[in-house]
């Protein structure tokens, strides 16, 4: 009778510690697919595994990750921000007239140095993320809609900035005092790219952002249950539109990197780029509901995302299987995604109800 | 109360307004119409393409609209009905597809609008006036042989960057390419893809491919936009001596052969074909016939530091 009773004990732990590892594992599947990504182009590509390659390929994986920051952020309320992409197009072009033709003040062409270059750049794309933000929250547009809409007005503005030509030489002109800006996107600073650099800290701000600050549980807040968290006195509005801005604030550094990476900017930058940052969110297990995710999970997407595509170019794989490939992987992460959280929400109950009898 | 009368005073004006710009538009409204359907308005190339064709026909007493289809035939089917609709006297298309633009060719024809094709043929004769082209094949056959003496005997490892895979242009060019390097046993393709004619994804491409393979010593790009993404991704990884050409003839690949940071494109003179579609178009409106042969294939030229200073946006200036 003991006995039979220990076994059945015994293996009900093993089941329990079974499902518990399975949870875990579905759990941390980015991980998992990126560690396997890695290991199998290492193995594939005799070049892969260098300290050379990983910095550029930080460098590629660094513009899908920030907006994949700003992009998470929206969609822990329960938004999208499909306007990035046009944003880092019109940031670059701002910054590309700016570094150009200058600024007419009074009859005389001013040029402004690097440093206001990147602030006017920012300010711009500032005010198209308050213009979605306000959308969303006071206006009450659907998210896909306004910034549907913005993707639109940014293109074209981008477009009539320069009449749809490319601004090249962006190096600038000693007599004009405004050189230097091909460093943001080409210099590095211990070995490390300043790109990289530029994702790590908004990594960490972000992170910092989502943990730390009631600003961070406000926000998932918004996204889990938006009536209950006015009704909790958190100022909805306001925190929306703070997403809308965190997310152009990431799109226009991007443009500006890309910008300084070519030393020309042109205005069809960033085209389809909001769909791979809303993919690397997606990976990363943030749920497009609102409420569930993380940042270090988008961070983690786009280094699938961008090691895959990396990757494939180095085995010399075909634009078009380079497609499928990346399809395949987003859909069957987010079939997963659903899996984990049926599986989690069946055996929550069963794993807790075993705790508590395990301390009896 | 107040507010009423501040609306009905902007009604006024605004109509107001408005009879000021159709008196205006009148006598420009009586001059027949030539519709101009562009690819995109944000490539140089395309741009220029129409810029020229516009002019030239201003220049003639025409008025003009420009359309760009995005390559997207069915957007390029509305702007035909557009075309139609407005009566349009002539069109000039530089078309979305060779077999999928035939139909709305037709259409045109058969309203009684006579079709000029610029840059790109369709797969059938006797519908459009003219289809005049540049030639592509031979274009990217003088650039690779650029290519090739700029390499050397020594010979070596060299990339490729293919445009838009789906787009027939891309494969003519690569055809080209292939026809004459493939033919040089010093010359071995270590890596080729598709960076989809765009700068970025070029700079990203190569940037990669150059990690892969430390021996690459060429480039070869299919295009200008993508060959400037390579020559940023070689200036970043700090190699010197790779040689990379283009294909097209930009202004800022003319700009970047004179700095010597790009070896050579071949210059498809654009602004010359899109001025003769719009001379034959008119020489067609007034006598019922362009004087030529439907199918015209106008030769590319080589350009390199030693002749760069003669071409301007997509045109021989000397």
């Amino acid at each position: 009778m003991t006995t039979a009773l220990n076994t059945r004990q015994r293996s009900d732990k093993l089941a329990r510690s079974f499902v518990r590892t399975l949870l875990f594992v579905l759990k941390a599947r980015a991980v998992f697919v990126l560690l396997a990504l890695l290991v199998l182009f290492s193995l594939l590509a005799p070049s892969f595994l260098t300290a050379n390659n990983f910095a550029i390929l930080s460098k590629h994986v660094a513009i899908s990750a920030i907006l994949a920051i700003g992009m998470t952020f929206v969609v822990l309320t329960g938004g999208i921000d499909l306007s990035v992409g046009s944003l880092a197009g019109l940031g670059g072009m701002v910054a590309g007239y700016l570094l150009t033709q200058g600024i007419l003040i009074a009859g005389v062409v001013h040029y402004p140095p690097v440093a206001t270059v990147i602030l006017i750049t920012l300010a711009a794309c500032i005010v198209v993320g308050l213009l979605n933000g306000w959308l969303v929250a006071k206006a009450g547009v659907a998210p896909f809609i306004a910034t549907l809409g913005t993707l639109y007005i940014a293109r074209g503005a981008a477009l009539l900035m320069s009449n749809g030509k490319t601004f090249p030489n962006l190096t600038g002109q000693a007599v004009r005092g405004n050189t230097g800006f091909p460093h943001l996107g080409q210099s590095s600073f211990l070995a490390i790219p300043l790109p990289v650099w530029i994702m790590l800290i908004l990594f960490a701000l972000a992170w910092l952002i989502a943990v730390k600050t009631p600003l961070g549980r406000h926000i998932y807040a918004v996204g889990g249950n938006e009536r209950a968290a006015r009704l909790a006195g958190i100022r909805v509005p306001r925190v929306k539109i703070f997403t809308y801005v965190a997310s152009s604030i990431c799109a226009a550094l991007v443009g500006l990197i890309i910008a300084s990476q070519l030393e020309a900017s042109h205005p069809a930058t960033g085209e389809t780029f909001e769909l791979n940052a809303i993919a690397a969110v997606v990976l990363g297990g943030t749920s497009l509901m609102g409420g569930r995710g993380s940042i270090p999970g988008s961070l983690i997407g786009a280094f699938v995302i961008g090691v895959l595509s990396d990757g494939l170019v180095m085995l010399g794989v075909s634009e078009f299987w380079q497609m499928v490939i990346k399809g395949t992987v987003i859909v069957l992460a987010v079939a997963v995604d659903q899996l984990q959280s049926r599986l989690q929400s069946r055996f929550l109950p069963y794993l807790q109800s075993a705790s508590v009898e395990g301390r009896e | 109360m107040r507010s009423r009368s501040i609306h009905l005073s902007a009604i006024v004006v605004a109509a107001l307004l408005l009879l000021t710009a159709t008196a205006c538009h009148r006598a420009e409204m009586s001059k027949p119409l030539i519709v101009i359907i562009v690819p995109s308005q944000d490539n140089p190339f395309f741009k220029s393409e129409g810029d020229a064709a516009s002019a030239r026909a201003q220049s003639l007493g025409y008025r003009v609209r420009v359309d760009a289809h995005e390559d997207d035939a069915y957007r390029q089917d509305n702007l035909i009905d557009a075309a139609i609709a407005s009566n349009a006297a002539a069109i000039i298309l530089d078309n979305a597809g060779a077999d999928s633009s035939i139909a709305a060719v037709r259409r045109a024809t058969q309203a009684g609008i006579p079709c000029f094709l610029i840059d790109r043929e369709i797969e059938a004769d006797g519908i459009a006036k003219a289809q005049i082209i540049a030639d592509n094949n031979q274009g990217a056959r003088i650039v690779a042989e650029e290519f090739a003496r700029a390499i050397g005997s020594d010979g070596g490892d060299y990339a490729e960057l293919l445009g838009r895979e789906s787009d027939t242009n891309a494969q003519i060019r690569t055809n080209a390419f292939h026809n004459v390097l493939d033919k040089l046993p010093q010359l071995h393709l270590v890596a080729a893809q598709s960076a989809n004619w765009s700068q970025s994804e070029a700079f990203q491409k190569t940037e990669t491919m150059l990690q892969a393979h430390a021996n690459i010593r060429g480039i070869i790009s299919g295009n200008d936009t993508m060959a400037l993404g390579a020559v940023a991704a070689v200036r970043s990884s700090g190699r010197n001596g790779i040689v990379i050409t283009g294909l097209d003839g930009s202004p800022d690949a003319i700009a970047a052969i004179r700095a010597g940071a790009l070896r050579a494109t071949s210059l498809q003179p654009a602004v010359m074909i899109a001025r003769m579609a719009v001379d034959e178009a008119v020489q067609f409106l007034h006598s019922g016939s362009t004087g030529k042969p439907e199918r015209q294939v106008i030769p590319c030229d080589l350009v390199t530091s030693q002749n760069a200073d003669n071409y301007g946006d997509f045109e021989k200036l000397r």
